[in-house]
């Protein structure tokens, strides 16, 4: 199931696979790794303490049996004597070696000398135990000791006192069952030890009981192996992986939908988990915010942004911005150019005719940028056009238009102001400069120069001062240039400024081009000398000819 | 880029920008400006080191010789010979104290 939904994801190449299975598998791994060393262990113990006990039974069946031998007579019964007393023994032992199920009961007197030989006195075969097909040895019969292993224990019993020894042959080599042999010695009334007798067991006994042991233990390890595995996928699903694939899925359906769902809340006893839910349902809050903030201040923007554009073209129709301006007119051409660095900005410029012979021409820049100073430029030069058309000199009425800002001027804003007026008969040109730019003045065959006057505050700066008047002749064929401080301060990458030398240099190079030319040549060579660098101050300028 | 060193003993304050001082830099400096001013009964700026000056700043110059032509007095000195154009050129020199 968690494979199928995991391909919903995209992912299912890269991640492992389900997180239950993968756990169950791990577990029964371990399982098994258990099953096979508590059977290992259980195999060897078992053993071990099978053998324990069937030896010191076997060797308690050997001791009964040795009390039938009278161990006073054994060299008398190999010499054939006593032989009613040897049968009756004979019979004894035979009955026992029945009743007791064993496979060998014999007697043996063995060659002390090195232990390599022995002599049958008593030998009982009783093959119905396991199908064996031992043929009794007739008494008497000599045999050599069947290894060193018997050697050594048959010397045991006779020379160091020891009650019995075992040998288990686990895995005979000669074709017998396998089987446990013990042995005590046969002693005579003086308590010399004279013989020894053998009881042969089969160990039979141990592989059917130990078979059923093994294959009950694994059983039960296996049936409680899966059992727990059982136990632990569902409690694993139930306990991590339902809450864990929930966060998931939650998590999942947020990417895709970006709404807040339904919390999670307490979907697990486990802080942890309960934490990650907590941090999704509050991510989720978080996010569906963050996304309506993002997206009313991008209204907002876009808002503003509108706006700006409105105002933008709002102040540039507040200049006159249609050319040719005066069609009619062939004593004079005007031409004049405005680019704000922002939307709006804080430089003007205007011009008009007062009457019929005279021309005012305005140019002006207002301290910073943007929306203020647009809000500034605009109140100024509506302040200065409307008085200049109520008469007087440049100075009277920047002293004026001076004293009007001062009063209103909390934003201790100010504004540079260079306002001429032309007599257009004569060429006498009245001027007033309150803190601008010196203008340039290009003669009939000559070059552009800068015409310096005396300057004053700028507007704005300190009410009721006085104003200075200057004056300029134009001739026929004169052209006068003004500018803002956009155009000599337009900054390249490295920081270096256009400067005064550039522009006039730039003037001259077209000095006798149109107004229009000339401005648009300026802008041109602004333009290359400026390069990648940012428009940062606001440019304008205008140009005038004499004709 | 701009640097303002301040100095300031017995209430005459000196303070020497160092750098340009345009559109971008004149907030710091009418901060510096407004920050002293009130404690101040004598201003000194020294223009040694100005490299340039705009109208913002000169709008943080006309500021100071407003507010210390109350109080006290201003003085600019080390006026360089650039800086001192600009100022002829908007009329600044002639309300301000030139040393």
């Amino acid at each position: 199931m968690e494979h199928g939904e995991q391909k919903s994801t995209g992912f299912d190449r890269t991640i492992r696979g389900s997180m239950a299975l993968n756990f169950i598998g791990g577990i029964i791994l371990l399982l098994l790794v258990f099953y096979i060393i508590v059977s290992v262990l259980s195999f060897v113990f078992f053993t071990d303490a099978f053998q324990k006990e069937y030896m010191v039974t076997t060797y308690h069946m050997a001791e009964t049996a040795s009390l039938l031998v009278n161990g006073d007579h054994i060299d008398e019964y190999l010499e054939g004597k006593e032989t009613e007393e040897y049968e009756r023994i004979h019979d004894n032992l035979t009955r026992y070696c029945i009743s007791m199920n064993v496979s060998l009961i014999y007697v043996i007197k063995v060659d002390t000398s090195d232990y390599g030989r022995f002599v049958s006195v008593i030998n009982i075969v009783n093959n119905a135990v396991d199908n064996s097909t031992y043929v009794p040895w007739e008494i008497g019969y000599q045999r050599n000791t069947t290894n060193r292993e018997y050697e050594q224990k048959y010397k045991k019993l006779y020379e160091n006192g020891s009650a019995y020894e075992t040998v288990f042959q686990a895995k005979p080599t000669d074709g017998a069952h396998p089987h446990i042999t013990t042995m005590v010695p046969v002693k005579d009334a003086a308590g010399e030890v004279v013989s020894i007798l053998c009881v042969q067991r089969p160990i039979s006994e141990l592989n059917n009981a130990r078979r059923p042991f093994i294959v009950n233990m694994g059983f039960v390890t296996l049936l409680l192996g899966f059992l727990s595995a059982f136990v632990t996928f569902f409690f694993i699903r139930r306990q991590f992986v339902v809450p864990i694939k929930k966060v998931s899925d939650e998590a999942t359906r947020f990417a895709r939908e970006n709404t807040i769902g339904k919390p999670l809340g307490e979907i697990s006893q486990y802080r942890e988990i309960v934490n990650l839910a907590d941090s999704i349902d509050k991510m989720e809050t978080d996010m569906v915010n963050y996304i309506v903030n993002l997206t009313l201040a991008t209204a907002e923007r876009e808002r503003m942004g509108a706006e700006l554009s409105l105002a933008s073209t709002i102040q540039e129709n507040a200049v006159p911005n249609v050319f040719p301006a005066f069609p009619d007119r062939k004593d004079f051409d005007i031409y004049a150019f405005m680019k704000p660095a922002k939307e709006v900005g804080g430089d003007f410029y205007n011009f008009f005719l007062i009457d019929d012979d005279h021309l005012a021409l305005s140019i002006g820049d207002v301290s910073g940028k943007g929306i203020p100073a647009a809000l500034f430029m605009m109140v100024t030069n509506i302040v200065v056009s409307d008085r200049t058309l109520m008469g007087g000199t440049p100075g009277e009425i920047l002293e004026f238009v001076n004293n009007t800002i001062c009063e209103h001027n909390q934003a201790e804003m100010f504004v540079t102001i260079w306002l001429g007026i032309l007599e257009l008969s004569t060429g006498h040109m009245i001027a007033a400069n309150a803190g601008h730019e010196d203008p340039a003045i290009c003669r009939k065959d000559g070059s552009f120069e800068l015409a310096k006057t005396k300057h004053n505050m700028p507007i704005g700066a300190m009410p009721g001062i006085h104003f200075l008047d200057n004056t300029l002749e134009l001739g026929r064929g004169d052209k006068l240039f003004v500018y803002t401080d956009g155009v000599t301060e337009a900054t390249d990458k490295d920081g270096k400024m256009f400067g005064l030398e550039g522009m006039l240099a730039t003037l001259n190079e077209h000095k006798d081009s149109s107004p229009k030319e000339i401005l648009e040549d300026v802008h041109t060579g602004v333009n290359t000398f400026v390069g990648d660098a940012a428009q940062f101050d606001d440019l304008t300028m205008l140009c005038l000819i004499r004709n | 880029m701009l640097r303002v060193n301040r100095t300031m003993e017995n209430g005459i304050v000196c303070l020497a920008p160092e750098g340009r001082l345009d559109t971008m830099t004149a907030p710091e400096f009418d901060r510096e400006i407004k920050e002293v001013v009130p404690q101040a009964r004598e201003l000194t700026l020294d223009f040694e080191k100005l490299e340039y000056i705009s109208s913002a700043g000169l709008r943080a110059l006309l500021y100071a010789q407003k507010a210390m032509g109350k109080q006290g007095q201003m003085k600019v000195i080390h006026v360089n010979e650039y800086v001192m154009e600009i100022l002829d050129v908007t009329g600044f020199s002639n309300i301000l104290t030139i040393e």
